[in-house]
């Protein structure tokens, strides 16, 4: 029996639309000042608004690089505009626009964005860059939930924040819910990551979706005699450097795992703090160098994770891997 | 009400003034915008001293009326302008292109007290000035005008009137962009009557003419098939300018954004520029121009 840390109680999976809707409903009860800009997609919690402050919901219509901007204006007289789209669309598409009248005078504008390998939609929306295009950009935090619990939690520390936030949510049309995770009094900290297993064998730092799939591969991994910890990275930026370090120094093994490419995602954030700091064998689990495309997920097959390795046997092997590395020094 | 001929003459030599500073700025650096910034002096010379409600002794004054400067690569312009107001000291005018000062390559709202707006990517000013307005919109009937302004500001405060206006500059090979006319439906949607967008039309981008490179007429068409108010005035006529931006208050209220077409001249005043429809100078074509504007505007 795997043995998790305080405030883990895993659970069936639980989709977190509803989790990020009341988040919203509670944040903007709270402040007043809190508009929800819209590009034509349902936006989450946009009930709460409609009965309680119609006159804070801003409709763009299909024009996100025009909302970035529009919810610029508006933060600097005061508002805290929050954005909902796709990373393909209300970040990427106006990522200049993020830029120059967002991020570079610190406006108050928070953006809540969709994006992961998963999903039917194919392409153009299963977005596997978000990270990537975010990471490198100045004066913004990034947030990126493991479950619903923690998903609710972000929506309101990233209102409580004062300074633009991405918050990436994975969970979308048709993507598999993560497991319930934590319980409800689990302390959430924007900059802290949480670990949310001890053990000495290696360590798997994951984010988001990929948490539900490190928990698994834990247990699948404990009956084979290997212990080890899990770090739930749910900020990417400011990454927790320290939890990276320690875990470096404890276990001499770093396997990471996101819904998201390699390439300039979490895996490389932990890399690059590694390599500065402690050289350790490590491993990335993620999206090779590739787009996604529609998949069928259904409750006995998923062939999204089955292309890309990101189930419990592409972690469980990526774990085996980074160990056989760590013991070759 | 007409102007007094008095207050014209008095427009026109601080538009004078302003183009003096604008050359100092350029004789440092010996580079710069120097077409878009000539274009619009008097413009921003009509706005900033006669028509926006500003307290020159606080920039941040949260009831001063809005300007963003979306063609942020003018943006010399403003700090001609500011330093005339006090907002720049004066002796700063020659720290253009430097780390750390007040005048930025482009306008930088973080980096220059009174700055409205942080520019350089062409296209997003008019969204960001019809988010301004927006917020107006929202907080003015929440909020009434400050002891300050009832004492001091009595003119701009008629029953029709905003807390503050945001106006915006466009360049015309700007409108180039397609977010321009997102923010246009956008403006036009939420009734932005209080956002003032001003092209200046000074006919060149960069490459060419814009009627070559990109043809934008019938442009006044497009603005009013879009929604909005629109006039064409020229933009080297400060009567023009200040009787067209009072006629945009008595309009207030009737529910549409306001365009000023004003038709410019790319390097007005400077010859060499003028003929030249100098973009961005240096060196020797800066230094001969800066000489010849030194005899007219001192």
């Amino acid at each position: 029996m795997v043995k998790f840390n305080e405030y883990v109680e895993i659970g069936k999976p639980v989709a977190t639309a509803d989790a990020i809707a009341e988040g919203v409903a509670q944040a903007a009860e709270k402040n007043d000042k809190m508009l929800a800009i819209l590009s034509d997609i349902a936006f989450p919690g946009l009930g709460w608004f409609l009965k309680n402050a119609p006159d804070r919901v801003v409709e763009c219509g299909i024009a996100e690089g025009n909302a970035a901007v529009v919810a610029a204006g508006l933060a600097a007289e005061g508002f805290m505009p929050v954005i909902y789209g796709f990373v393909f669309s209300s970040i990427c598409r106006a990522y200049n626009q993020i830029r120059q009248s967002i991020l570079a005078d610190r406006f108050n504008v928070k953006i809540m964005a969709r994006e992961g390998a998963w999903g039917g939609l194919g392409m153009s929306h299963n977005y596997v860059e978000g990270i990537a295009a975010t990471r490198v950009m100045p004066n913004l935090v990034i947030l990126n939930p493991a479950d619903a619990v923690e998903a609710q939690k972000s929506v309101v520390a990233m209102t409580d924040y004062i300074g633009p936030v991405f918050l990436r949510l994975e969970a979308g049309f048709g993507s598999p819910p993560p497991l319930k995770i934590f319980t409800e009094d689990y302390p959430f900290d924007i900059g802290k990551a949480y670990t949310i297993k001890d053990g000495k064998d290696a360590t798997l730092i994951a984010t988001g979706y990929m948490v539900t799939e490190a928990i698994k591969a834990s247990e699948s991994l404990e009956k084979e005699g290997i212990d080890i910890r899990i770090i739930n990275m749910s900020t990417i930026k400011p990454l927790d450097e320290a939890a990276i370090i320690k875990a470096a120094k404890e276990t001499g093994a770093i396997i990471t795992a996101e819904n998201h490419s390699i390439i300039g995602g979490l895996g490389e954030a932990v890399a690059s703090v590694l390599a500065e700091n402690i050289p350790t064998p490590m491993v990335r689990v993620g999206i090779e160098d590739e787009f996604s495309q529609s998949g069928v997920i259904t409750e006995e097959v998923d062939e999204i994770k089955a292309h890309f390795n990101l189930g419990v046997e592409g972690v469980v092997s990526a774990v085996k891997k980074c160990m056989a590395k760590s013991a070759a020094r | 009400m007409a102007h007094s001929e008095e207050l014209i003459r008095e427009l026109e030599k601080k538009a004078d003034v302003v183009r003096k500073n604008v050359l100092t700025i350029f004789e440092n650096s010996q580079l710069g915008h120097v077409g878009g910034t000539m274009s619009i002096v008097d413009i921003v010379t009509a706005l900033y001293f006669h028509h926006m409600k500003i307290d020159p002794k606080n920039c941040d004054w949260p009831e001063r009326d809005r300007l963003v400067l979306s063609k942020a690569h003018s943006c010399e312009a403003i700090y001609a302008i500011f330093a005339e107001i006090g907002w720049i000291p004066k002796e700063k005018l020659n720290s253009y292109y430097c780390f750390g000062s007040p005048l930025q390559g482009h306008a930088d709202r973080w980096c220059t007290p009174g700055m409205d707006y942080s520019g350089g990517s062409l296209g997003q000013g008019l969204s960001f000035a019809a988010g301004m307005a927006l917020a107006e919109k929202l907080q003015v009937l929440r909020k009434p005008p400050s002891e300050f302004a009832r004492k001091y500001m009595t003119r701009y405060l008629t029953k029709y009137n905003p807390t503050y206006r945001s106006y915006c500059i466009l360049g015309d090979g700007e409108c180039h962009e397609g977010q321009v006319w997102e923010a246009a439906m956008f403006a036009t949607k939420y009734k932005l009557d209080n956002l003032i967008a001003i092209v200046d039309y000074n006919k060149y981008c960069i490459d060419g003419p814009t009627s070559e490179i990109m043809p934008l007429e019938p442009f006044i068409d497009k603005w009013k098939a879009f929604g909005w108010w629109v006039t064409e005035i020229d933009g080297h006529d400060v009567r023009q300018l200040v009787e067209v931006l009072d006629l945009t208050d008595k309009l207030y209220g009737d529910g549409k954004p306001k365009c000023i077409m004003a038709h410019t001249v790319k390097g007005y005043g400077i010859s060499k520029w003028e003929e030249a429809h100098s973009h961005y100078s240096k060196g020797e074509e800066v230094i001969e121009g800066v000489k010849e504007g030194r005899i007219k505007y001192g």
